[in-house]
């Protein structure tokens, strides 16, 4: 069970760098394609992306996620932290919040935050509940603007 | 045509996307490039022990198709949000069995333009979308805001 007492928690700031590889691999991921040539010129191309009005090549939408994964230890460290049982997780929810363009070659610098937890009864199971942890993150590039703001709300059922 | 917020209304709905049917190796890929090595994704030991048949998609990953489909018709610098709920599990297809197992791996993104607004001292639609397998079972609902040119 989630450890409540965490509301609040607040996980080591931590930074990436965001790679033009690391970029293209998740394009490549998420359009389901082989070779960048067949994605979307913005995250592999400079000369495509600074057409498309960015200041280098950019990210996919849901590119910010890669930054939960890649600190605090990544998902087991995480998991493990809040006392989350990896067996019993589910992804509830997620939401980017976007105030400002992420380029290759920038660096990303955010905390994870336990913003909230609690319960809800199970759907006609009177006495069983869902546990919800929520989490957000907000990322500033490397001038300190804030950039993405992300929610993430993990189930254990 | 380009964009634009005159020439769109509540009620337009985005072009339908259709991913290709997902296989375990875009599973695996997903993984490597999201940084997301939840055992439930691609080991199948694991999930047997969670009495799971076999390896689910990541919901991100749902979620990121969904995002290629939102940004085949909407500039990705226009994306001002982005939620989306999670509603179902989406299992691979199987090798051995695509005839039975190519619909259920095969996700379609669609959506419908709610609202129209300014805010912020932009033009800004929100859009509802869904993402739903070719048995229509749903993967997420969710929406996107984005602010779009005159």
């Amino acid at each position: 069970m989630a450890d409540k007492s965490k509301i609040g928690y607040e996980f080591p700031v931590c930074s990436i760098d965001v790679e033009k590889t690391k970029i293209a691999d998740f394009a490549m991921a998420v359009a389901q394609k082989d070779v960048p040539e067949k994605i979307n010129p913005i995250y592999t191309n400079e000369e495509a992306a600074k057409k498309a009005g960015y200041p280098g090549i950019t990210i996919p939408p849901t590119f910010g996620t890669t930054f939960m994964f890649r600190t605090g230890g990544g998902l087991m460290g995480v998991v493990n932290a809040l006392g989350i049982n990896l067996g019993k997780l589910l992804h509830g929810e997620e939401e980017y919040e976007y105030f400002g363009d992420v380029c290759a070659g920038d660096v990303i610098t955010g905390r994870i935050k336990v913003i909230d937890m609690y319960q809800k009864e199970r759907k006609g199971k009177s006495g069983r509940f869902m546990e919800f942890t929520v989490l957000e993150t907000e990322m500033r590039n490397q001038r300190g603007e804030l950039v993405i703001r992300a929610r993430s709300t993990m189930v254990e059922r | 045509m380009k964009l634009n917020y005159d020439n769109i209304n509540v009620g337009d709905e985005m072009p339908v996307y259709v991913s290709q049917p997902l296989t375990r190796t875009d599973l695996v890929k997903y993984a490597g490039a999201s940084g997301d090595f939840n055992p439930l994704h691609h080991d199948n030991t694991f999930v047997k022990l969670l009495g799971m048949e076999r390896v689910i998609a990541h919901g991100m990953l749902i979620m990121g198709i969904a995002g290629e489909a939102i940004t085949a018709w909407i500039d990705n610098k226009n994306l001002r949000k982005f939620n989306v709920r999670f509603a179902g599990m989406t299992e691979p297809a199987d090798f051995d069995d695509l005839e039975n197992t190519t619909k259920r791996a095969t996700i379609t993104v669609t959506g419908k333009v709610v609202k129209k607004y300014e805010e912020n001292g932009e033009k800004r639609i929100q859009c509802d979308i869904t993402a739903q397998n070719g048995f229509d079972s749903t993967k997420l609902t969710g929406f996107f805001i984005a602010a779009l040119p005159r």
